[in-house]
């Protein structure tokens, strides 16, 4: 009895602390940012990088004097575990710590969940990686997309494999998340739009890590390229391993999901010479210089597609509350509209409905290192 | 699949097969440590897939630092499997020791919580200490193989299968051989009356946690070597499939594990390569419910005994 | 406790540091540039000093050195025992739901939301409660029904505009179905068999729902879910919607007690005890386990549906086999067969997280170990049932 009263005054005591009622006001204004991404589970490397991509923003702003009329900007992180329940509670932690924006989230089914509940506040959502047309299609007007849209990124990818890699017959292999299956759906339609032969477009299950069977399909149909649409780089770094080992002669073609250096570290031999199609960058913009140096000087890693989205998410945030003068979501919104400029990943412009051009590049792997080979809006060769 | 000649299909089916074989020894590792420890005290214990997970990462710290050290291959990779299995041995009797012994008295079901509890802890203290990017094995040690058309047969998966049939002798050999054997089977059978005839129960639950780690670090290295990678999350499916293998087989008999680990890999990679890669899992689960309907048991299991269930 | 009680104790704790040690080290310490141990060694030196500290404490206490603490404390928890006696039961019961419905009026909306989610695990501990702790099935894919129920709402909801309330009952019914199809091929089995394959079909349902696009537009998830609504008037806010979960819960909770304590209750709990005996007595096995499926998984569907409406959003990754996990052990952790004790179990397992949160990486680390920790302090559970007997399944 004496314990379970003990229990019950414990809970309750827990209760309070849950409802706490937030942090004291501190003097002078801080501009209170919070990003959303998993921080545990299987996606924790993908969230991990969106949360470095911010606080490197963070401190690269503060480094340029900040954002007048704040004294301070601080950062609160909220892990989702890319599960839509405990996104929404995180949206709704992060309302309770005041913040004005948040960056995140990482999957497509925890984004639009708690985007709907930031927006009964008005709260201004960046999401770096979710790639669902879905996310901006709603019409929230405080909702904007730093990524690429997989209808974008499908015809940028096909007009590479007609026009500059000649490929006749393609195989698609994708991991039933909504990103993979959306982008790799795409390339299958305007594949076959192009005049190129869709072998097969098969998939496997994620938490997967024996892709042999799907593999031995691609031996057997023999395709001139093989693109491999899979929710991150450690699962592309499993396929190339095992189709370069079984003897697999296609040309591999990956997406900006996989485009990190984990890739090539993990995948060494076999991701040598693959594609992979990822926003343009500047290499020698100012933005994207201070971004590298920073992020590898912090991190203790080299940045992956996602921490360069999450980057450029926050900084536009900031940017934007710069011009604006304030964190009035209205206001901020009008200078996001206007915002033009060169960030990480891509030269970021919002457009009405919150989606940032896409500019693909392709990418190949050559001697353990991400080199540009051709870019889709110009359509030439680097 | 294009070409609809005859030897295709026919190089297609071998290929498959050995795939199918590859997979089924991978499982079967895993599920020889969920079998043996379910037969000495009835527990499935969630935190074996972990324990898979942490050999598979002790063997790549251990290949790096001794191939640093300027050892020959192939020494690097034998002993860093022998300490790496050494290793879960320890993690595993310090896990049993923790959670599992002070509720030898309790009921089941709060064991297994305990052990779920564990596998959470496990997993999440290895993406802490390993960070949470997946690490990435030297695979050359292992590259290259035979090929035959389009039939191709790595090195590493005659070495999967070479290593599971040994352990697999090994353990029957001490199981059914050895007076350690014939401890651990006379405290599953009763352990108030094999403690009467002068055994250490407690020291004998003990060597079977560590053994069975042993066999699931075996798998885990083996797994990091086959498919390049290892990551703090790989235990988790693995781990359901080899339970469900072991239950398959026949929860708690060794060659039960081997069996039921064949068939779920064989049907997982048949699944894939002629129906449908997205719903391989659900047929490897309809075939281990339609197996358990008609055989309530497992394929080698005994019938029911009241007591024991 | 004499010195070599103690000393014993020491002894035991330095040999587990040590082991900690060693299972620490290879982590940490062996890295291709060479070995280190500056890390590992202040990672030990935070754990070691937690340890020595706590056992200093255990020892203080056991010498009755902290009585001048404890003696009130248990003073006053035996005199809040004796009013706790003494009131009768209705007037608790009242002022925990006059608790309950102030609740939101004196929080805000974060505290809503995780009251939200304490109440859905509520109605899904207390149905697999049916299952597990009554009739002493162990079901490990019993997050399936709750998808069911939510792609059932979610699809009535997109495809014909049905309103929630109408939907509700539809969700408990399809959940109620797909517990007798998952329920009828398992009744030959017992024990850990019945784990295996009610986790196999908790992972097809999840697979299929992930995988049939035409249906459940597969891992995109369904958007586009309508709020409750009551006479046209749209539920909007979080705290109303606590409220309709409220209802529901407190339904679901008048529901499981009323069965509990009914002729099939008793016959569940017989089959749990000894299903031979039952079915001497002439329990109808068959028909009764098959009804604890439906039962269980009716309560599921609701909540299912309510998730569904909540979030406006359905996807597969709510239904994943760790849920599962985590509702077992709400029933397991608050105490088989007891509503109390489930409804604790919710409370501790929902809000722990939540109070982590400030943890940040090391949430589910702190989150494992405290699981595991609270098995060990009260393997019954927090507030155990009162009728279970030695011979029930579980207990072996």
């Amino acid at each position: 009895m004496k314990r379970l009263l003990a229990l019950i005054a414990a809970l309750a005591v827990m209760t309070l602390v849950l409802t706490g009622c937030g942090e004291e006001e501190k003097a002078g204004k801080v501009l209170r940012i919070g990003t959303m991404s998993p921080l545990t589970g299987p996606y924790a490397a993908d969230g991990n990088d969106i949360r470095q991509g911010a606080e490197i923003a963070v401190e690269v702003m503060k480094e340029q004097g900040g954002v007048e009329g704040y004294t301070d900007i601080q950062l609160f992180s909220q892990d989702t575990a890319c599960d839509p329940k405990q996104a929404v509670a995180a949206a709704n932690k992060l309302i309770n710590e005041k913040v004005t924006a948040v960056v995140g989230a990482y999957c497509s089914s925890s984004t639009i969940p708690s985007s709907e509940t930031l927006a009964e506040e008005n709260i201004v959502m960046l999401t770096p990686a979710s790639t669902s047309p879905q996310v901006t299609e709603r019409g929230l007007p405080y909702m904007f997309r730093t990524c690429g849209r997989d209808d974008h990124q499908a015809p940028a990818a096909v007009k590479f494999m007609k026009d500059v890699a000649d490929v006749k017959t393609l195989f698609i292999v994708d991991d039933k998340t909504t990103y993979s299956q959306g982008l790799a759906d795409g390339v299958s339609i305007a594949a076959k739009a192009a005049g190129i032969e869709v072998l097969e477009h098969d998939h496997v299950n994620q938490g997967d890590k024996d892709y042999s069977a799907v593999l031995t399909k691609v031996k057997a149909a023999n395709p001139d390229m093989f693109y491999i649409s899979l929710q991150n780089s450690a699962t592309g770094a499993l396929m190339v391993i095992q189709a370069r080992r079984m003897g697999i002669n296609a040309t591999f073609m990956g997406q900006d999901a996989v485009y990190h250096p984990n890739l090539i570290e993990i995948g060494k031999n076999a991701a040598e010479g693959m594609f992979c199609t990822f926003g343009a960058i500047d290499k020698d913009a100012p933005a994207f210089k201070n971004f590298l140096s920073k992020y590898k000087a912090i991190a203790n890693n080299e940045p992956g597609a996602y921490s360069a989205y999450s980057f450029d998410s926050t900084m536009a945030y900031m940017l934007a509350v710069k011009a604006a003068g304030s964190t009035d979501p209205a206001k901020v919104r009008a200078e996001l509209m206007k915002l033009d400029f060169v960030g990480a990943s891509k030269n970021v412009v919002y457009d009405e409905k919150g989606d940032s051009g896409s500019n693909y590049t392709v990418y190949q792997i050559k001697d353990g290192k991400f080199v540009p080979y051709w870019n889709s809006l110009t359509g030439d060769k680097y | 699949m294009r070409g609809s000649e005859h030897w295709i299909h026919m190089e297609f089916f071998i290929q498959q097969l050995i795939n199918g074989i590859t997979l089924g020894g991978v499982y079967a590792l895993i599920a020889l440590g969920y079998t043996m420890v379910y037969g000495i005290i009835q527990l499935i214990n969630f935190a074996h897939g972990e324990f898979f997970a942490a050999g598979g990462y002790m063997g790549v710290i251990l290949i790096s630092w001794l191939a640093s050290q300027g050892l020959h291959p192939y020494a690097c990779l034998a002993l860093a499997l022998a300490l790496s299995m050494g290793y879960c041995a320890l993690l595993a009797m310090a896990v049993e020791r923790l959670a599992y012994k002070p509720l030898r008295e309790a009921s089941r079901l709060a064991v297994l919580l305990s052990a779920l509890g564990m596998s959470i802890f496990l997993q999440n203290g290895l993406m802490l200490t390993q960070g949470v990017y997946d690490k990435g094995y030297p695979t050359e040690i292992t590259s290259g193989g035979f090929e035959w058309g389009l039939v191709s047969v790595s090195y590493m998966q005659i070495f999967i299968v070479g290593l599971t049939a040994t352990l697999l002798v090994g353990l029957n050999i001490l199981v059914f051989k050895t007076r350690i054997g014939r401890a651990m089977r006379a405290t599953s059978q009763d352990k108030v009356m094999s403690a009467l005839v002068g055994i250490n129960s407690n020291r004998i639950i003990s060597i079977t946690f560590a053994i069975g780690a042993g066999l699931a670090a075996a798998a885990g290295i083996m797994v990091g070597l086959y498919y390049g990678s290892v990551n703090y999350s790989m235990g988790f499916v693995p781990g359901i499939k080899a339970f469900a293998a072991a239950v398959l087989g026949g929860i708690g008999n060794i060659t039960g594990a081997l069996i039921g680990g064949l068939i779920i890999g064989m049907v997982e990679i048949f699944a894939a390569g002629y129906i449908s890669g997205e719903y391989k899992d659900v047929f490897a689960f309809i075939i281990l419910i339609g197996v358990l309907y008609f055989r309530p048991s497992g394929i080698m299991g005994e019938n029911i005994d009241d007591t024991r269930v | 406790m004499t010195t070599q009680e103690s000393k014993k104790l020491w002894l035991s704790c330095g040999v587990g540091l040590i082991w900690f040690l060693i299972i620490l080290w290879p982590l940490l310490g062996i890295t291709p540039e060479g070995l280190e141990f500056g890390k590992t060694f202040k990672v030990f030196g935070y754990v070691a000093v937690g340890v020595v500290i706590l056992m200093l404490f255990y020892q203080v206490q056991q010498a009755g050195k902290l009585n001048f603490v404890g003696t009130p404390l248990k003073a006053t928890s035996v005199g809040i025992g004796k009013i706790y006696e003494i009131t009768p039961r209705w007037i608790l019961l009242g002022i925990v739901l006059a608790l309950a419905i102030a609740f939101p009026l004196v929080t805000g909306r974060y505290a809503h939301d995780v009251s939200i989610s304490v109440l859905i695990y509520i109605c899904l501990g207390l149905g697999l409660n049916i299952v597990v702790g009554l009739a002493g099935l162990l079901d490990l894919g019993y997050i399936a029904f709750y998808g069911v129920g939510a792609y059932t709402y979610a699809l009535m909801s997109l495809h014909f505009g049905l309103s929630f309330w109408l939907c509700l009952p539809i969700a408990g019914v399809t959940a109620a179905i797909a517990g007798c199809i998952i329920g009828y091929p398992t009744l030959r089995m017992r024990g850990d068999y019945l784990a295996i394959v009610t986790l196999g079909f908790g992972e097809i349902v999840r697979l299929i729902l992930n995988n049939w696009m035409g249906l459940t537009n597969g891992p995109n998830g369904i958007m586009g879910i309508l709020r409750p609504e009551i006479f046209g008037f749209q539920l909007n806010k979080l705290w109303m919607l606590y409220y309709v979960i409220l209802g529901i819960a407190v339904f679901t909770i008048l529901a499981v007690y009323r069965l509990n304590f009914s002729r099939i209750g008793r016959a569940w709990e017989a089959i749990r005890e000894d299903e031979t005996a039952a079915e001497l007595m002439g329990v109808n096995t068959f028909l009764l386990k098959l009804l604890a499926y439906a039962m269980g998984a009716t309560f599921a569907g609701f909540a299912g549906a309510f998730f569904a409406a909540r979030m406006r959003f359905v996807g597969p990754e709510s239904f994943s086999f760790l849920e599962s996990a985590m509702v077992l052990a709400m029933v397991v952790l608050g105490g088989m067969g007891s509503i109390p004790g489930v409804i604790l179990g919710v409370l501790a397992l929902v809000a722990l997280p939540e109070v982590f949160r400030e943890f940040e990486l090391y949430r589910m680390l702190v989150f494992g170990g405290v699981m595991t920790l609270m098995m060990l302090i009260r393997p019954a559970g927090i507030w155990p049932a009162k009728r279970v007997g030695r011979r029930s399944e579980e207990a072996d």
